[in-house]
């Protein structure tokens, strides 16, 4: 009844299962590993991940080979007692301390890449954009011809998304605000230069999380969190995902992410932000207050 | 409080059970053993509601828009749409009410509950727990708070949805979560069951400090008790924070505190804070009791003393100490302060150390034993390296950069099955083929219980592993639509993968359930000492029905796993045996 | 030692009623539970004040009546030597009847004061959800703690009741040490309570 062979070969019969039948399934759709990263410093992270990965896979092998030759070795047999022991001091010490000393390495140089690829700020010159997240979706204000964000309250409110300090939509607070232009679900950036992310939410926690910057982080309300940023090195249509539970709109709370090169960036902001100004010249002259649910918008809907 | 207890438990010791009513026997009982098995009863039921929970989670991910009409009968059109689609609302009540049944009302009970009740009194030789009354009055808050939670699918606006840790201000604000009356049971049910652990935990402490038999020191428990006591102190320390934080919760969704909203000076990560203060300490929880379970019954079939008992203890020390400082690795990136992120994440690679010592002692223990395959044998087993799996999954979440990439995705759902399932549950279903016999007087059949062990194995990775390929892809977790996505369109083969193996795994567990109730009544009869064990529960026959427990108090002469001892003729040797003059037994 | 414990548990039917010392036992873990409550709430009370500084209580709010309530809180703390005498005498195996009633009289005064509180706040337009979390912070502090004090007149009535009718011994009194434990649990956490609402 405890025949080991038995056991034996059904556990091999069920790992060839488990791993045929995943790889089956993984191969038709390419899907084995994570998607390219496509951000400077990036391939830090998944060097690390590398890493992790074949030091646990290691381990793993070892304790599985070490574990299923014991119950092969030492099962039940004729006349053969089992060995009195109650442990042994030495290995104790041993293998407490030599997984010890991989997991502080591990720790320490985790936290080296945390610290330079996240606590150091951006570099100057970076491109900043002003992202707020709400139920369900994103409004992004990106800076005009100037580069410059034009300033505003940190308060968010649902009538004045972003803060501004003059709160009629379209109009801007400061000079560096004028050529600012305001998109929906669609965040652009150009390759290879910085670019610096201001995120706020209007409602609930949203998360800011796209597999290929291999970047996460949540957008928590009543605060603004300044320090993500990053670069992208190739161009590439990619999406932005909320990835934290924010209710039951949750499921497809996207938007587009475009990095397009620098020309064609320059262009884009070039045309937007002249529109931005004939459309604060238009509000000046009619001075009747605009449906604030239409700002300059360059949907990706 | 104890003259609350003396009138009924005078008469306690002579069989005056016998006279009392169905009532006092089986509904209001003070005898640990029948609040143990009431409490098994009660938890397997959830842990059925829990699993169809988890197929329709399963269901609605990897067909997001077939439904099956007969749903709409069931359920209004606000959860399932006409033509029975689950909804994406739905979906989110669906994951929140799987997690809250299976780690509440499934997994706590079970490990808690159930072993801690039957096994304290008999394996320490005590007549009982400190105090019966409160043991039933936990058994009982329980069953409440169960009902409450399953009765929070049928309340105007359904059940909760803000995932089983209902991070604020998503959970505390009706405006955003349109669950409010839902949201607020579960904030009572979490709050009843809060009651119910630590009324438990209390007991269990008291017990096994004061009511030890003679010679029973602490370095001669048995490690299911060493395991069950350190959890009940961490279930005293974590879980009124848990009770705190609940209350607070219900108080900003019901009369507008603002302890967790954004405006009026209150901070949403308060919330998290609170939350997996609890939250950490809870994990362990749910695994150190699974892990005294393995350590008891690996060296009964390996007929071997364990490995390392005071590494084994002081390791689940190191993990119940350890496991109050980690808790911030749930929120790395979760806007909290950058620096602390590191902090926690050191403190959380330090305490895969003793998990790391105690894996190793296990190996320890089988080697040169001699190994017998029974089916609690191939649980135990089992668990050991489905552990290793969860726990490595741990070690990339816990160095920083790499969670940036992986957090909420369905690695961390992988990882959270192959510690709870593969860990927990596994090590569940061991111990109720094991202890069966004790309890039931019957053993489970032996044939089946093996098939359902390997048909779990299989089915369980195969549902399991593949979310970690499915978490590195960059699949979000949570999310009822993946096909929303380009970037995970692609993944959904390997999404209906999973979901047809997590059927055929709810089937296996049917196999389970049948072989379960089957034996209760037409099992083999077992003899008192059916697997030939140390501890003092064995002493006992089978099953245990004197509500004393023991005639007279056992007195304990060593350690619980003195096997194979050198110049004896039985390879076995009771605790309440004096080994043979001559023999050398371990001297603690 | 264990087997000391357990010797008290031995003999014919094996009478589980446990032993004053256990009984105290488990009174003390209970209560490292109701510390853990309490300090949750607290922490979540100091992060939200540390968090905002200076501008934690907002203009307008009504001021806190500290002496008023500073006296309500000597009577607390008396109550609590009260209530220890009445442990004492019954130790010594005299009757408490009378002690234990002051205590009872002296823990409602303190109840008294506190709803009195409340209501004058409630009119100076404080509640639960007025003024941030300054409102919601003290109403919640005060309330949980005011509940509990309820539980433990409720206790010390009981345990009046008992002794009134003879119940106690010098041996077998754990109704009354508990409560009492659970008196002076209820009384420390007050003084904590005070100091950060009213006087920090
Ligand atoms: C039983 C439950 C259980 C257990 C035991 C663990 C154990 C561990 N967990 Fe897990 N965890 C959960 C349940 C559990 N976890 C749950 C439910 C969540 C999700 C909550 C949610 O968000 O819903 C979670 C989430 C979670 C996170 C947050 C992820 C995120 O949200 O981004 C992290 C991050 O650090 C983490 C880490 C760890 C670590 C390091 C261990 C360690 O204790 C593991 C230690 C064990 C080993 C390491 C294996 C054996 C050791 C060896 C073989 C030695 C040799 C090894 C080496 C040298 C590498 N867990
Ligand atoms: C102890 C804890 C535990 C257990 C045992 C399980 C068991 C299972 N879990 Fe669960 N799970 C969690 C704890 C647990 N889970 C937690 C904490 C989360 C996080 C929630 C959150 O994000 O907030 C989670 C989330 C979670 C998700 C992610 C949801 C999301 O993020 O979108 C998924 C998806 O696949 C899942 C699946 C399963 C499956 C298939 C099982 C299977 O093992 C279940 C198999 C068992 C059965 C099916 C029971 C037997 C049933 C019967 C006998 C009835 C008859 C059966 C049939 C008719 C088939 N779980
Ligand atoms: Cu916003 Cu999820
Ligand atoms: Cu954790």
């Amino acid at each position: 009844m405890y025949s080991v062979r038995r056991f034996a070969f059904l556990g091999l019969i069920l790992f060839l299962i488990t791993t045929g039948t995943i790889c089956a399934e993984v191969r038709e759709t390419n899907l084995w590993w994570t998607p390219d990263v496509v951000t400077k410093g990036g391939e830090k992270i998944d060097f690390l991940l590398h890493l992790i990965f074949w030091l646990t896979a290691v381990v793993f092998l070892v304790t599985q080979g070490v574990f299923i030759y014991f119950l092969i070795k030492y099962r039940r047999r004729r006349g053969v007692p089992a060995y009195y022991s109650h442990g042994n001091n030495s290995l104790e010490i041993v293998w407490t301390t030599i997984p010890a000393v991989i997991f502080i390495a591990l720790a320490v140089y985790s936290n080296r890449l945390w610290n330079s690829e996240l606590r150091h700020p951006a570099p100057e010159g970076s491109i900043p954009i002003d992202i707020v997240a709400y139920q369900y979706g994103w409004h992004i204000r990106n800076p005009g011809r100037d580069g410059k964000l034009g300033d505003f309250k940190p308060v968010v409110s649902p009538d004045n998304w972003f803060g501004l300090t003059d709160s009629t939509p379209g109009a801007q607070s400061s000079e560096a605000g004028k050529d600012d232009y305001q998109s929906e679900n669609l965040l652009t950036v150009p390759v290879g230069k910085p670019v610096v992310i201001h995120l706020r939410s209007l409602d609930v926690i949203h998360a800011f999380y796209v597999p290929e910057f291999r970047m996460y982080q949540d957008v928590v309300p009543g605060r603004q969190i300044d320090w993500v940023w990053f670069e992208a090195t190739k161009p590439g249509n990619f999406e932005l995902a909320c990835s934290q539970l924010c209710g039951s709109g949750h499921y497809n709370m996207k938007a587009k992410i475009a990095v397009v090169p620098m020309e064609d960036y320059q262009k884009l902001v070039a045309e937007k932000s002249k529109a931005a100004l004939m459309e604060l010249e238009k509000k000046k002259a009619t001075s009747l207050p605009p449906d604030p649910t239409v700002p300059t918008v360059a949907s990706s809907r | 409080m104890s003259t609350m207890v003396v009138p009924h438990e005078v008469h306690a010791g002579d069989h005056a059970h016998h006279q009392q009513g169905i009532f006092r026997t089986y509904i209001w009982s003070h005898d640990h053993k029948m609040i143990a098995k009431q409490y098994l009863l009660t938890a397997l039921f959830f842990l059925i509601i829990g699993g169809l929970l988890a197929l329709g989670v399963r269901y609605k991910i990897a067909f997001p828009d077939t439904g099956f009409p007969l749903l709409k009968y069931l359920l209004p059109t606000t959860m399932v749409s006409e033509d029975g689609i689950i909804q994406p609302g739905m979906y989110n009540m669906l994951f929140t009410m799987h997690a809250t049944v299976m780690v509440f009302l499934v997994v706590m009970p079970l490990l808690i509950g159930v072993f801690g009740n039957y096994l304290i009194p008999l394996q320490i030789g005590a007549p009982d727990m400190a105090f019966p009354f409160y043991n039933a009055l936990s058994y009982w808050l329980y069953a409440i708070s169960g009902m409450m939670i399953l009765y929070s699918f049928f309340v105007p606006g359904g059940a909760a949805a803000g995932g089983w840790t209902s991070y604020a201000p998503l959970s505390t604000t009706e405006a955003y979560n349109g669950t409010r009356m839902g949201q607020s049971l579960w904030g009572l049910g979490i709050f009843v069951n809060g009651l119910s652990s630590i009324s438990g935990a209390a007991n269990y402490i008291t017990t096994v400090i004061n009511m030890r038999a003679p010679g029973m020191t602490m370095m001669r428990l048995p490690l299911t008790v060493w395991s069950l006591f350190i959890t009940a102190l961490l279930l005293l320390l974590a879980v009124p924070v848990l009770g705190a934080a609940a209350a607070l919760l219900f108080m900003d969704l019901n009369i507008g505190t603002h302890f967790f909203t954004s405006s009026n000076g209150g901070d949403p990560l308060l919330w998290q804070h609170l939350f997996w203060f609890f939250g950490h300490p809870e994990v362990y929880i749910m695994i150190l009791p699974a892990m005294g379970i393995s350590s008891e019954i690996l060296p009964v079939f390996s007929r071997k003393p364990v490995f390392g008992y005071r590494a084994m203890v002081f390791a689940m020390a190191a993990i119940g100490i350890l496991g109050f400082i980690v808790w911030g690795h749930h929120m790395f990136v979760s806007g909290m302060n950058l620096t602390l992120s590191a902090t926690f994440s050191i403190s959380t690679m330090v305490i895969a150390v003793p998990s790391a010592i105690k894996t190793f002692n296990w190996l320890g223990t089988v080697w040169r034993g001699s190994i017998r395959f029974t089916t609690p044998m191939l649980f135990a087993l089992a668990f050991i390296s489905m552990f290793v799996i969860g726990g490595l999954s741990g070690i990339f979440m816990a160095s920083t950069p790499v969670d940036l990439f992986v957090h909420h995705t369905y690695f961390i759902v992988a990882h959270i099955h192959y510690v709870l399932f593969a860990g927990s549950i596994l090590n569940i279903f061991a111990g109720v083929y094991f202890w069966f016999p004790k309890m039931f007087g019957r053993f489970m059949n032996d044939f089946w219980g093996k098939i359902h062990f390997v048909l779990t194995f299989v089915f369980l990775n195969l549902t399991f592993f593949p979310m970690h390929n499915l978490g590195l892809a960059g699949m979000m977790r949570r999310i009822a639509d993946p096909t929303q996505y380009e970037h995970l369109r692609n993944l959904q083969p390997l999404n209906i993968f999973i979901t047809l193996s997590a059927f055929a795994l709810g089937l296996s567990t049917i196999i389970f359930f049948v072989n379960f109730f089957h034996s209760m009544f037409h099992g083999l009869k077992a003899p008192a000492n059916p697997w030939q064990s140390n501890t003092l529960e064995w002493t006992l026959p089978s099953p245990v029905t004197l509500h004393g427990n023991f005639e007279k108090t056992p007195t304990v002469y060593h350690g619980p796993y003195e096997y194979s001892v050198p110049g004896m003729e039985s390879d076995f040797l009771p605790q309440d045996q004096p080994a043979k003059p001559g023999t050398r037994v371990a001297a603690h | 030692m264990s087997s000391a414990h357990a010797a008290q548990l031995q003999g014919p039917g094996l009478n589980p009623i446990a032993p004053n010392r256990i009984v105290r036992f488990g009174m003390f873990t209970f209560l490292a539970s109701e510390v853990m409550l309490f300090g949750g709430l607290i922490m979540a009370y100091v992060v939200l004040r540390v968090s905002q500084g200076g501008h934690y209580i907002p203009e307008g709010a009504p001021k806190l009546p500290l002496l008023q309530t500073g006296i309500a809180t000597v009577v607390l703390v008396s109550s609590s030597f009260t209530a220890h005498w009445a442990e004492v005498r019954v130790r010594k195996g005299k009757r408490a009847s009378w002690q234990l009633f002051l205590t009872i009289i002296l823990g409602t005064a303190f109840l008294l004061n506190q709803a009195y509180e409340w209501n004058h706040l409630y009119h100076e337009h404080m509640w639960f959800n007025t003024f941030g979390t300054y409102g919601s912070t003290f109403f919640v502090l005060t309330g949980f703690h005011g509940f509990h004090v309820f539980v433990g007149i409720l206790l010390l009535i009981f345990s009046w009741l008992l002794s009134l009718a003879g119940k106690f011994d010098g041996s077998n009194h754990n109704f009354l040490e508990c409560t009492s434990l659970y008196w002076h649990f209820v009384d420390v956490v007050w003084i904590l309570v005070f100091t950060i609402l009213y006087l920090i």
